[in-house]
């Protein structure tokens, strides 16, 4: 039952038959792009890879949507896709900016910039709810904190599904953004090697001109992608969730096959669309 | 040491901006009931409340707010292409894009409010003429300050994102900063502000918003006069943290260790906020209480 009254739709099993039309569906866009222009084999496996990270860190935000603005339920008063987007966006700027260091600094700097969106956030949701709303932070999903033991059901007022960021929300949130910037900024990284490799030859022109451009068409690429896959486990999660405890988490397979599918399709037409 | 002085001044001047832009754009939202309690507004009528609040939402706070710095940086970058003043430019874009906001404010508030007109609920052109315009000046506010953060992110500090890409980054991280604080202090702590303070509101009282203020109506220039003290600040303070913490930890520990000195400086401001978030939930628990349970209140 969720705070709105309905029953959450979408079970947590995997659909045998869709999974198997998907992987065939990226072995395929994989496939042609090996054909076509197999020096980007490896860069579309690199954005599989962060689509898959993006939509399994996805998982572990805590978001409350609606319910959560009036204290109904606990999360963050926002959507899904919205504040993973916030985060992993953040992240990305941080990568990029490191990215003359190296594809293991990028990625670290794009981490953490994702995770320290999360953590700032997470901290003024609980601070307006605690010193400007008087509310303490409750689960509505377990009774115990996995991590520091708080009980919950005695902290919950009455009428609502608990309220707040608990503990083990904030760490899933800070996770979240850390793998939210990682995928990002892997995606980013990918689409910059191939496209600094590439668009010398196709615009007639030498390397260094062509950094600009290069540094554009990833980032508006990867954006891009970091939206779809934040969608896409939107419509997994199904409205709200709470972080690694609750029991939608376990979801988190069917999206990382579903984002893996749409980044290698997407992946396929930003390297074919620009570098072919 | 020059350099790092300036990489300094600059993070702390985008800090700045960016606490701006996030009590504006929390204010502007809270007026135009963007964020999630527009939920509460457009099921008023619904449950029988008609009201005379403005409804604007047409999308969540990040992609309006994506939509619109990414709208004024890019036309501040094709304006400073063709050699406008850098200043000038930036005003130029921000105006534009607020006009684009005000036409996406009255479209969004005719249709959700018209879509109500079986509930008895009416457009009142009067909350149209003077709430619109109201949204729209502090949209500039945020915009505006939102766009110059970006410009000085490239300019002075050598980020490599375009204008318009950066725009649109930031854009949606004020979105969510913005919607993710601001939104339970306008919606809790304002529309239902006649339920008990320091609980949430029980599901069964939903769609019962305070309608009524000490005067007349209440309108939603009473509730951005409320959030502007609360949630709006909060927000901004939110967003400028996010934006000097990213900046300040890059310029001042990047070149430590290759690179790796603003990942651990990073990793560090996090464990901060972690240790900090558990003393606030701590204490909330220790100083408020458990909730009385039914038997122990009767």
């Amino acid at each position: 039952m969720s705070a709105l009254g309905g029953g959450s739709s979408g079970g947590d099993g995997i659909n045998p038959t869709a999974s198997v039309i998907a992987i065939v569906i990226l072995l395929v866009a994989v496939g042609i792009v090996y054909v076509m222009y197999p020096a980007a084999l490896f860069p579309l496996i690199g954005v599989i890879i962060g689509g898959a990270l993006i939509a399994f860190g996805v998982h572990f935000v805590p978001v409350g949507g609606a319910p959560a603005a009036m204290g109904q339920a606990p999360g963050i008063a926002t959507g899904v896709a919205m504040l993973a987007a916030g985060a992993g966006l953040a992240g990305l700027f941080g990568g990029a900016w490191a990215a003359h260091y190296g594809l293991w600094v990028a990625l670290g700097a794009g981490a953490i910039g994702g995770a320290l969106l999360m953590a700032i956030t997470c901290l003024m949701v609980n601070v307006v709810y605690v010193y400007a709303m008087g509310i303490p932070a409750a689960s509505g999903k377990v009774e115990k904190d996995p991590i520091t033991g708080d009980t919950f059901p005695e902290y919950k007022s009455s009428g609502t599904e608990g309220h707040g960021l608990p503990f083990i929300s904030y760490v899933g949130g800070v996770i979240g953004g850390l793998f939210g910037g990682f995928g990002g900024t892997l995606i980013y990284m990918e689409f910059l090697a191939v496209y600094e490799a590439g668009l010398p030859t196709v615009l007639m022109a030498t390397p260094e001109e062509v950094v600009p451009i290069a540094v554009g068409l990833a980032g508006i690429f990867a954006v891009g992608l970091f939206l779809v896959n934040a969608v896409i486990t939107a419509y997994n999660i199904t409205g709200t969730i709470e972080g690694p405890h609750d029991p939608k988490f376990k979801r988190w397979p069917r999206a990382v096959i579903g984002a893996a599918c749409a980044s290698a399709v997407c992946g396929m037409f930003a390297i074919l669309l620009v570098v072919v | 040491m020059e350099e790092l002085l300036f990489g300094i001044g600059i993070s702390a001047l985008a800090g700045a901006l960016a606490t701006i832009a996030g009590a504006a754009e929390d204010t502007e939202s809270d007026i135009g009931s963007q964020g999630d309690p527009n939920s509460q507004v457009q099921l008023a009528p619904q449950m029988g409340y008609v009201h005379r609040i403005y409804n604007k939402a047409i999308s969540g706070e990040p992609p309006a707010y994506g939509l619109w710095v990414a709208l004024a940086a890019g036309i501040a970058w094709a304006l400073m292409a063709i050699q406008f003043n850098a200043v000038l430019a930036l005003v130029l874009g921000s105006a534009v894009a607020v006009f684009v906001q005000g036409v996406y404010a009255v479209t969004a508030y005719l249709g959700r409010t018209s879509s109500l007109a079986k509930f008895e609920q009416p457009v009142y052109i009067d909350l149209l003429k003077s709430v619109t315009s109201v949204t729209m000046a502090h949209a500039f506010i945020a915009i505006f300050t939102c766009v110059t953060m970006c410009f000085l992110m490239i300019e002075a500090l050598g980020h490599p994102f375009p204008l318009p890409l950066m725009g649109l980054i930031w854009g949606i991280a004020l979105g969510a900063a913005g919607s993710a604080t601001g939104n339970p202090f306008y919606g809790k702590e304002r529309q239902y502000q006649k339920y008990k303070f320091g609980a949430g509101l029980p599901i069964s009282a939903s769609g019962d918003i305070v309608r009524y203020a000490e005067a007349g109506q209440r309108s939603s220039l009473d509730n951005g006069w409320f959030t502007s003290k609360g949630g709006g600040p909060a927000s901004g303070i939110c967003f400028g943290l996010i934006v000097f913490f990213e900046l300040w930890r890059t310029i001042l520990f990047e070149p430590v260790a290759n690179g790796w000195g603003a990942i651990i400086a990073g990793v560090i401001i996090i464990l901060v906020f972690m240790i900090l978030d558990r003393y606030v939930e701590s204490w909330a628990r220790k100083t408020y209480g458990p909730y009385p349970t039914e038997e122990a209140s009767s």
